[in-house]
């Protein structure tokens, strides 16, 4: 029999009840998962909004990957729920106080959103396909065209209106959303570590970079599968705004980190002590060290060289693999860092992951895969390479 | 002229398409503040029918709860008593109330602080179903020790409320804090809220769990298990309303402090008898 | 507009309006009715059937334990001090749990189908409040184990429905007597008790080195007839408390013999039972206490006789009649041949 719960060994003080650590790998994986949908999400409002030309062929793409992040992000909360046939009861007397509350109705909304966006992108596809395919297939984009094959000047007119106005919407939906989870850990006075105002800022930012890195390793990945070079200016982009929006959150965190410590309010020495000891491997060495520095000095390198060819594909995709684990190991010290401090002030938990078992680091990976396999299939639902499929919309094409 | 026309068309068309969109968006989000009926904030306060408990009106009581550690002498029956009052789950990590040993050895600033549930008095007890302090300081120079019991504090702004998503935990009429078990989702965001530690998970019914001040034995009358079992009268509880209750006058006739007051929890347990380092 | 922008809004106003019907569908009754809770849910907390049930409800059947407990000092209710029966025998009343779910207001309680504890282990509970511990407060009653009971059990000595001894203060203290007037009164018992106080093949016990408090003591028992003795009582009807304590000087101040017809295999068996001795009369048989009895120098025979007269109930002692039942007649032998070959100092 599955043992009932995991108690953490202490060290120092702790309260009884801390011993088993509420918040586990899934509530990593959960903040990861939304940053990474508020992270793509905001590359293809580079475009779609700004008009950042050179984003063109990732910025359709983009927008699937933000979708396919977004519908899995209640996986891991309903795997963590005690009673997760009752999660409804949130949304049906949803407790206005509660950020969490609050949160899934954020969520849907912004689920919404990414679908009616992704529905106005690819609907001259869905169109085309509705009209040719026969079979399940075609019945399934028969549904989605609701029922109405208008492919005019017109109606393209008014989607294009529809996606600019979505997307526009879209940019304070995702980073709200994101900088929301932040304040759902910011907002608790309980826990030193994470009650900062801060932190739904670091939690922005590091998901826009999270968002961007994974961007670029999938496009890279989706270049070399589907045999087509990789559009090098495209790739450049993404990769400036990577360093852009890495230098920022670095500045946050060591902001944060900074005033925390000097600051120096009741329970400090616990957590030097635990910044000390627990916390070198996976926030100096993995997080700051491998994830952040490492990729920043590279890519500094490339820009300032001017790097170019295979070794600049390569190296910027190695780069974002790194920066996508740095964020994780991020939300790790976040989410279970917090919980590792004792509330007492004069104590450390460490927490000892499952492997098996409902809220195991299995679980947790099968989570973070789901995204993966989801985008397979919806890249052959909806191919976001082809021009003709989609509609042009950029900003400057919207006007 | 008829591309002007297309334009203000085009123009007019873009305004209502945003408008429609921001609607969408904003009727979910309205939905959420749409929620409590107007209803519900007056029908707490006006002269609404209270819930139905035989011969209890809570109308008419403030329930308050008082500590005092210079009294209390580490016997752990008030925590045996409260694991079987309540089915408590029977090991060292859950605990709806729970005594603290503080410690002060010649020489030293801070004291040394453990519970029950420290490995070493689980040793003395022999097993984590029984509780007992193990006499660990008997060949250290104590300068200064004293127990503290610890519970929910009931608290007049409790975080724990404010962050739960449902309306499973709240705070009743007469000022106790407790939990809709059949109501409660089990996102231990409360457990997380809370500054003091009083709640924890219960895995067999995969809800949170705290304690209530034993609210099935005060609406009938009785004192709270562990008020009821301490041999010493270190734990105090009564009808603040009422001026001749116990926990009336130990709060009248004591300088009585609150734990963790910058929390702005405002919590309803008084004690007497720690210092600065209980936290 | 165009027909697919139409559907597309009539859908999501549909979705949304399902979505409005569903949450008041689904709004839980009471839910609001006092606040943003289950309404319902408060009277279903407060339905719980409460365990404990406080010591009123054990005084209708164990009346007479019920008198002995309320006089005692585990029921100082006026400094708030009360070890209330629940407190060491454990809930009175049982609450039925059906599946995960509570708010039954169904269980056994004691006596139908729910058994209280009886201690057994009356150190391990004793202790919880009495062992010496930092942190205890001064005025709780504490006291080192190890020194204070060997490994005796608590209820050897203490009543722990009313702990407190009574032996110290029932006991004379100040010891006036004179021993020289103590020596001349002595007269009389030597038939009995042997010259110098031992007493060899006598019917009496030997006094020579004998408290003197309990000697006293001993001596108004038989006076009162709380000891049941013709010869000694008609002894200690004429003796006037002066008497007494001259007499308790001289005896006290004795120099005891030990009894050589003691077997040595048996005394060395006995030491294990004396275990149960030592805490009040000592490993070599000198009590801790001025009123309790020495038993050096007693003959085994007389050891013998007054252990079977408490087993009998002859002689009378709550704490000895205690100890004594848990004694089987060889443990009583060697017991007794343990303290007899105890030696003088």
């Amino acid at each position: 029999m599955e043992p009932f719960f995991h108690a953490s060994p202490f060290t120092g003080y702790v309260y009884p009840n801390e011993t088993i650590i509420p918040w586990t790998v899934l509530i990593v994986v959960y903040p990861y998962l939304t940053g990474l949908v508020a992270g793509a999400f905001t590359v293809s409002s580079l475009y779609q909004v700004f008009g950042f030309q050179r984003l063109k062929p990732v910025a359709h793409f983009a927008l699937l990957v933000s979708l396919c992040c977004m519908v899995v992000v209640p996986i891991p909360l309903l795997l963590h729920l005690g009673h997760p046939e009752r999660a409804f009861n949130a949304m049906i007397t949803p407790h206005t106080t509660s950020a969490f509350a609050i949160f899934s109705y954020a969520a849907a909304f912004y689920v919404i959103l990414l679908v009616l966006e992704t529905w106005f992108v690819f609907r001259p596809h869905i169109v085309r396909q509705a009209q040719q395919r026969t079979g399940l297939l075609g019945w399934y984009y028969r549904i989605l065209s609701l029922g109405s094959y208008d492919l005019s000047e017109k109606a393209m007119r008014y989607d294009r209106k529809w996606i600019f106005t979505l997307a526009i919407i879209g940019i304070p939906g995702a980073h709200g959303l994101h900088g929301y989870v932040g304040f759902v850990f910011g907002s608790l006075k309980s826990r030193e570590w994470w009650s900062s105002d801060l932190m739904p800022a670091i939690f922005l930012f590091s998901a826009i970079i999270s968002g961007t890195a994974l961007l670029i390793v999938l496009y890279v990945i989706s270049c070399k599968l589907r045999k087509v070079p990789v559009d090098v200016p495209c790739l450049k982009g993404m990769a400036y705004a990577l360093w852009g929006f890495m230098m920022f959150t670095l500045l946050l965190e060591g902001v944060e980190f900074a005033s925390l410590v000097y600051r120096g309010r009741e329970g400090i020495d616990v957590i030097m002590e635990f910044v000390k000891g627990p916390l070198v491997v996976p926030f100096f060495i993995l997080q700051f060290g491998v994830g952040s520095v490492l990729p920043i000095c590279v890519l500094t390198f490339l820009i300032w060289r001017g790097t170019s060819g295979n070794t600049l594909v390569t190296a910027v995709a190695l780069c974002a693999f790194l920066v996508l684990l740095a964020v994780l190991m991020m939300r790790w010290n976040v989410v279970i860092g917090g919980q590792e401090i004792s509330k007492t002030g004069k104590g450390l938990l460490s927490y000892h992951p499952l492997i098996f078992g409902r809220e195991g680091l299995l679980a947790a990976a099968m989570v973070l895969v789901t995204p993966l396999v989801l985008l397979l299939v919806m890249v052959r639902l909806f191919p976001p390479w082809d021009e003709d499929t989609t509609l042009a919309t950029s900003a400057a094409g919207a006007r | 002229m008829e591309e002007n026309e297309l334009e203000q068309q085009d123009r007019r068309d873009f305004l209502s398409c945003l408008g429609s969109a921001l609607a969408c968006g904003a009727a979910a989000v309205a939905a959420s503040a749409l929620a409590p009926p107007a209803t519900a904030a007056t029908a707490a306060t006006a002269g609404a029918k209270p819930p139905a408990i035989p011969g209890y009106d809570w109308s008419k009581h403030r329930w308050g709860y008082g500590v005092d550690a210079t009294k209390c002498i580490g016997c752990l029956r008030c925590v045996e008593a409260c694991k079987k009052e309540n089915n408590v789950l029977g090991d060292a990590h859950h605990f709806r109330t729970w005594v603290e040993r503080y410690v002060y050895l010649e020489g030293e600033e801070t004291a040394r602080i453990d519970s029950h549930a420290d490995p070493v008095n689980i040793a003395a007890s022999g097993s984590e179903g029984e509780y007992r302090f193990a006499d660990r300081y008997k060949d250290a120079k104590v300068e200064k020790a004293f127990f503290v019991p610890k519970l929910c504090n009931h608290c007049t702004h409790p975080a724990c409320v404010q962050v739960c998503p449902t309306g499973a935990t709240y705070k009743t009429e007469d000022g106790v804090v407790v939990i809709d078990h059949t109501y409660c989702i089990g996102c231990q965001y409360c457990v997380q809220a809370c500054p003091y530690g009083a709640r924890y998970f219960d895995e067999r019914r995969n809800v949170t769990d705290k304690c209530t001040w034993c609210y099935h034995r005060i609406t009938k009358g009785l004192q709270p298990a562990c008020v009821e079992v301490c041999p010493v009268g270190a734990r105090i509880f009564g009808d603040l309303n009422d001026k001749q209750s116990p926990i009336s006058q130990f709060v009248k006739n004591n300088q009585v402090q609150v734990l963790r007051r910058e929390s702005g929890n405002a919590p309803n347990v008084f004690y007497v008898g720690i210092d600065k380092e209980v936290i | 507009m165009p027909r697919h922008i139409v559907r597309l809004v009539l859908l999501m106003v549909a979705i949304g309006a399902v979505g409005y019907v569903a949450k008041i569908f689904f709004t839980a009754d009471s839910f609001y009715e006092y606040g943003h809770y289950r309404g319902k849910s408060v009277a279903e907390i407060a339905s719980d059937k409460p365990k404990y049930k406080g010591s009123e409800y054990c005084e209708s059947c164990h009346a007479e334990r019920f008198a002995e407990w309320s006089k005692g000092v585990h029921n100082k209710s006026d400094i708030g001090k009360v070890v209330k029966c629940e407190v060491c025998h454990g809930a009175a009343g049982e609450r039925d749990v059906r599946g995960m779910f509570e708010h039954l207001a169904t269980g056994v309680d004691h006596p139908n189908k729910l058994k209280l504890v009886v201690p057994t282990d009356a150190r391990k509970l004793c202790t919880l409040c009495h062992e010496k511990m930092p942190g205890r407060p001064a005025q709780q009653p504490q006291i080192v184990v190890a020194s204070h009971a060997g490994t005796q059990q608590c209820t050897v000595c203490h009543n722990p429905h009313s702990p407190k001894l009574n032996l110290v203060s029932t006991a004379p203290t100040p010891i006036r007597g004179d021993a020289a007037r103590g020596k001349a009164k002595a007269a009389a018992c030597v038939g009995c008790h042997g010259a110098e106080g031992v007493s060899v093949n006598l019917p009496g016990p030997s006094l020579a080195g004998q408290n003197a408090a309990y000697f006293i003591a001993a001596l108004k028992a038989y006076g009162t007839g709380a000891r049941d003795n013709p010869m000694m009582s008609a002894f200690a009807k004429g003796a006037s408390d002066d008497d007494a304590q001259d007499l308790a000087a001289y005896f006290a101040a004795l120099k005891c013999q030990s009894s050589l017809t003691a077997e040595k295999q048996a005394a060395a068996a006995g030491r294990a039972t004396a275990s149960k001795c030592i805490a009040c009369h000592g490993a070599d048989g000198v009590s801790s206490n001025r009123a309790w009895p020495n038993l050096v120098g007693h003959s085994k025979d007389y050891l013998v006789a007054a252990l079977r007269a408490y087993k009998s109930g002859s002689r009378k002692g709550n704490m000895m009649a205690g100890i004594v039942k848990t004694l089987s007649d060889a443990e009583t032998e060697n017991v007794a041949a343990y303290y007899a070959g105890a030696s003088c100092k």
